[in-house]
Order: C-alpha cells, then structure tokens, then sequence
C-alpha cells in the first residue's frame, strides 16, 4: 500500500472515524455551535460546557461525515477535555496550521500529539476542509 | 469492444492532460467528466490563437480585429444552432454558464409570465442550479414551487408530475439527464407540457455532449448547457429558447451590446439574440465552445454516445456483480453517470483513495441535497464517462475499489 493513503490514514484515523469517542451532546452545556461543510454535505453539532474559572469541562459532538472530519471531531474533544480556554484557543491555532501544511511553528502541539495523526491531510487540499470543521465550529462556539 | 477500443486510441492523445501523472507517478484515469469535461489540444490552441492573433472586443469596432473577433463570436453562434438543432441563430443567447440561462429564464419568464401565487414544477432530481433559481422566486414574488416524486429506479414519476398541474402552473423546469443517477428524462414529462400548453425548460448540462439534442424534435421551450462539459472552456454557457418566447420576455441584464437606441430620458433595446447579451460576452470562451463542437463532430457524436454507453454498461455491470457496492437509481438505462456507495465507506474515502492511485472520480452531494436527503444519504461517489475514457480503465478502477474496501474495513 502506498505512503501517501497510509499517511493519511493512520490507524489511529480509521479508529477514531469507526468509533468515535465523546460521541453525543453534553449535558448541561453553555457553549454550542454547529459545524456544517456546504461542498459535501457533511455537518456536525457540538456542545460543550465551560465552568467559571474558563475550563472545558466536558465537551462532546454528534453528526455525519468520513473519517477524516469524525476522527478530527473525536480526537479533538479528547485533547481539548479539562484544557483553559487560552490553551484551547493555542491548539486552534497549531491545529489549523499543521492540517494545511504551514510551515509556521507549532506552539503547544507536538509529534507525540494524536492530533498529529492528521498531518498527512496537508497534502490533500481537499480535505482540510474536513479536518478543520469540528475546529472552526469550536471556535465559533466561543464568539457566540 | 473492439471499436471502442480503436475509437479510444485515437482520441487519447488529443488531450494533453491525460498524460499528467497524478501525485505517486500513477497514470490519470479521468473519471469525473460530469463535473468537467478535459479539453482536447483544438481548443485550447484555437483559444490561444484568438488572443495571440484575433483578439479585440465584439460587435462595436470596425477595424480588421474586431471583424475578425466577431466573426469567430458569431461563427461559434452558427455551430451551437447545428449542434441543437434550432430554428435560428437568434434563438441561441451565450451567457457565462448554464446556471445563468436558468437564471435568466427564471426573472424574465417571471417579470411577462407570472404573478404571485402562479406555479412552477420542478423534480426532487434537480441540480441546486435548477432550484435555487426558482426559490428566489418563490422567497421575492410569492411564486409556488412544486416537486414531482422520483421512483426507485432515479426516473421522475410521470403520474405524480401530471398530478402537480394545475392552471395556475405557468413553466417547467426538468433536468434533462440526471447528473445523479445518469438516466435521462422520459419524453411523456416532455409531451404532457405540450398537452397543457406550459413551457418547458430542460437542464441539459449532463445531456449536451452525451445525448444526440434536437430542440425541435425534443419539444422544449428552452435548453441550457455550459461549455465546459462538452470538452469547450469554462465561463461560457448556452441559453435556447424559442423566439417568440425570448421576444416577448424583457432583456435580463442592462449595458453595452444589449442596446437599439439610448437617450438620458430611456432606451429601446437590441434585436435577438443581442438583446440579453449585456456587456462584453465571452467571446474567446464562445469560440473554444465552438471548436469542442468541431471536435464532437469530427469524431461523431453517435461514436462518442455508442462509446460511452458501452463504457457505462460495463461498469455498470461490473460494479453490480460486487457486494460491497450499493448503486444508486435502478438496472434501467443510463448515460455515462453511475453514482455508488462503498457500503460503510464515506465518499470521500473513497475519492481520496482513488486519487492516489490516479483516479478522478466526484464524491458528495453532487449540488442534490435534496436528493441526497431523498436517498438518505449524506454524499455518494459518482463515475462518470467521457469520449477518452475505456474498459481497460473500468478495470483498474475495479481493482483500486477493492483494494479501498479492503484497506478501509481492515
């Protein structure tokens, strides 16, 4: 089997995508934005609960997509589960930039990363949309 | 098998592309003419030659230019007339893309046609071009839509559209050959129109390059198609209609080229075709169409739709024979489009999968929402055919689909 599809679809991928963890919605929640993808039609809803002192305390998604959008869905609320919302918003940031293959230096993201599984979507174009549509709902959530 | 093999060989070569390797050096299969037809070395030299030699703008200058701009602008007009076989020049109007011809029929059929509260019939089959037009009607002026039901096999239910008429029903508006399902519109939706004296206007993006189209044997009030499915450039679409129904709507545009006579205090307009040609037209765009047109010609369109369909049927039955694959629409007929699902695999890693091994195939809701909501699915993978395509190709395909089924339910 060829690199680039063994690069892009990591077992840790293809995991996630089959069994998506924090599948759902939170509840109580304070915080919700859904995520929607008008080219292929995939959508996600994302509801998640911040406490008083910024923290994410639970945060969870439900909705319909591959593996690529699901998989970046789930690992997303794994990594971003009992983080500050300032951290959050750094993860965004390295998220969004190592999916779209910037070369711009990662902060707080590392190799040991299970985000880090999604780099290999940096050389499908295509589908960053699908890596970064969980992420954009994210951060929208925040400015609601 | 033989013939479509030759006819095969000796297009190949006239399009530069399909000797591109894709990502991992693997060879193009170009499975994806639905969403865009590849250009053959005609029309993109013959484009060039117009801005390298030709170039000036149309139908206002008289130097040696812009006569020999207009004359390829016009000429272009005369071989899209053949190719549909229309009455007259004047009943072909160039826009920017098929999308535009709705869009243009849709405000001006209104402004002469219709009032609030008046009725359109479309299908649940129809690209988002051939609705979003008509919701602006129906959100800005009141108009009603109507839908007529599809049946499992991806064919519009004649008894349900003959149901949806009534006499405040003033156009139809029908996709011609489903870019879905690749099954093309039964002639009855066609000549119950007829029977009650409404318009038709019929979507042939799909149908254009695909379909032998004579507008007057069809019966249709107006056809659209762009350029850049059938092997022209894109940025240039057709608009038929018939004259007496172009004649009486009102010009769609105001500007340039569109115009009889100005003062401050008003304006008549343009004779047709001119008359909704506002601003300057595409006019490179127009020529490079009708040199695709040349094109189809010299290779025949009866070769090119005998080859496509042997292609379609094969794949057709190829894919039918695997377990893992779901086909959308029934076993009856189709033209150059099958739309399938890899069971428990998403279309786009599907798609994804395919590209590296250096197969363009759509995968998505293909502008059908609400078809795709109809089928309760989210997105399907679609295969679609054009004149450089080959068994051989349909082959490899299958093979790659196995190894995706493989390597995504490991």
């Amino acid at each position: 089997m060829n690199n680039l599809i063994n690069d892009l679809y990591q077992e840790i991928i293809l995991d996630h995508g089959r069994e998506p963890r924090n599948f759902g919605e939170c509840e109580p929640h304070n915080k919700s934005a859904d995520g929607h993808n008008p080219l292929c039609g995939d959508n996600l809803k994302l509801t998640f609960l911040l406490n008083d002192q910024n923290i994410i305390e639970d945060i969870k998604f439900t909705g319909e997509g591959c593996a690529i959008s699901l998989a970046s869905a789930s690992l997303m609320t794994e990594k971003l589960k009992g983080k500050k919302i300032e951290v959050a918003q750094e993860i965004f940031k390295d998220f969004t930039n190592l999916v779209s293959g910037s070369d711009e230096d990662l902060k707080v993201l590392n190799e040991e990363d299970s985000l880090y599984a999604l780099k290999g979507v940096g050389r499908f174009p295509m589908r960053v949309k699908c890596a970064t549509m969980a992420w954009h709902a994210f951060n929208q959530a925040l400015k609601d | 098998m033989d013939d479509s093999k030759t006819l095969n060989l000796n297009v190949r070569k006239d399009f530069p592309i399909l000797s591109k390797k894709i990502l991992e050096k693997k060879d193009l299969i170009y499975f994806d003419t639905a969403a865009s037809a590849q250009k053959p070395n005609t029309v993109i030299d013959e484009t060039n030659d117009f801005y390298k030699n030709h170039y000036s703008n149309v139908s206002r200058g008289v130097h040696t230019l812009s006569v020999e701009s207009t004359f390829r602008y016009e000429d272009a007009r005369k071989k899209v007339q053949k190719f549909l076989n229309a009455r007259s020049e004047n009943e072909i109007i160039f826009t920017k893309s098929a999308t535009e011809g709705i869009n243009l029929v849709a405000q001006t059929f209104y402004e002469k046609f219709m009032q609030k509260g008046d009725e359109v019939i479309l299908s649940l089959i129809e690209h988002h071009s051939n609705l979003i037009p008509w919701f602006f009607l129906r959100d800005k002026y009141g108009v009603v839509l109507k839908f007529a039901n599809i049946q499992p096999s991806g064919e519009i239910d004649i008894d349900h559209f003959n149901s949806l008429f009534t006499n405040k029903t003033k156009i139809v508006s029908l996709t011609h050959l489903s870019n879905v399902f690749g099954t093309e519109l039964n002639e009855k939706a066609i000549s119950i129109c007829k029977d009650k004296n409404v318009p038709i206007l019929l979507d042939g993006c799909q149908s254009a390059a695909h379909l032998k189209i004579d507008v007057q044997k069809l019966g249709c009030d107006f056809f659209v198609f762009s350029g850049h499915k059938t092997y022209g450039p894109a940025g240039i679409g057709v608009l038929y209609g018939t004259e007496n129904l172009l004649s009486e709507m009102p010009p769609y545009q105001g500007g340039g080229g569109m115009i009889g006579d100005v003062s401050l205090e008003g304006a008549s307009y343009a004779e047709l075709p001119a008359k909704y040609e506002a601003g300057t037209p595409p006019l490179v765009e127009a020529h490079g169409l009708g040199i695709a047109i040349d094109y189809m010609n010299k290779i025949g369109l009866d070769n090119i739709i005998e080859h496509e369909n042997e292609i379609t049927k094969y794949a057709f039955n190829k894919l039918n024979e695997i377990d893992f694959i779901e086909i959308h629409g029934g076993d009856n007929k189709r033209n150059s489009i099958i739309s399938f699902n890899i069971k428990n695999v998403h279309s786009h890693e599907v798609s994804s999968f395919l590209d590296v091994e250096g197969i363009a195939i759509r995968a998505g809701h293909h502008c059908c929402q609400p078809l795709m909501k109809h089928l309760g699915v989210n997105s399907t993978a679609r295969l679609s055919f054009g004149v450089y395509n080959s068994l051989e190709e349909v082959d490899k395909f299958v093979i790659a689909l196995h190894k995706c089924k493989e390597f995504f339910n490991k």
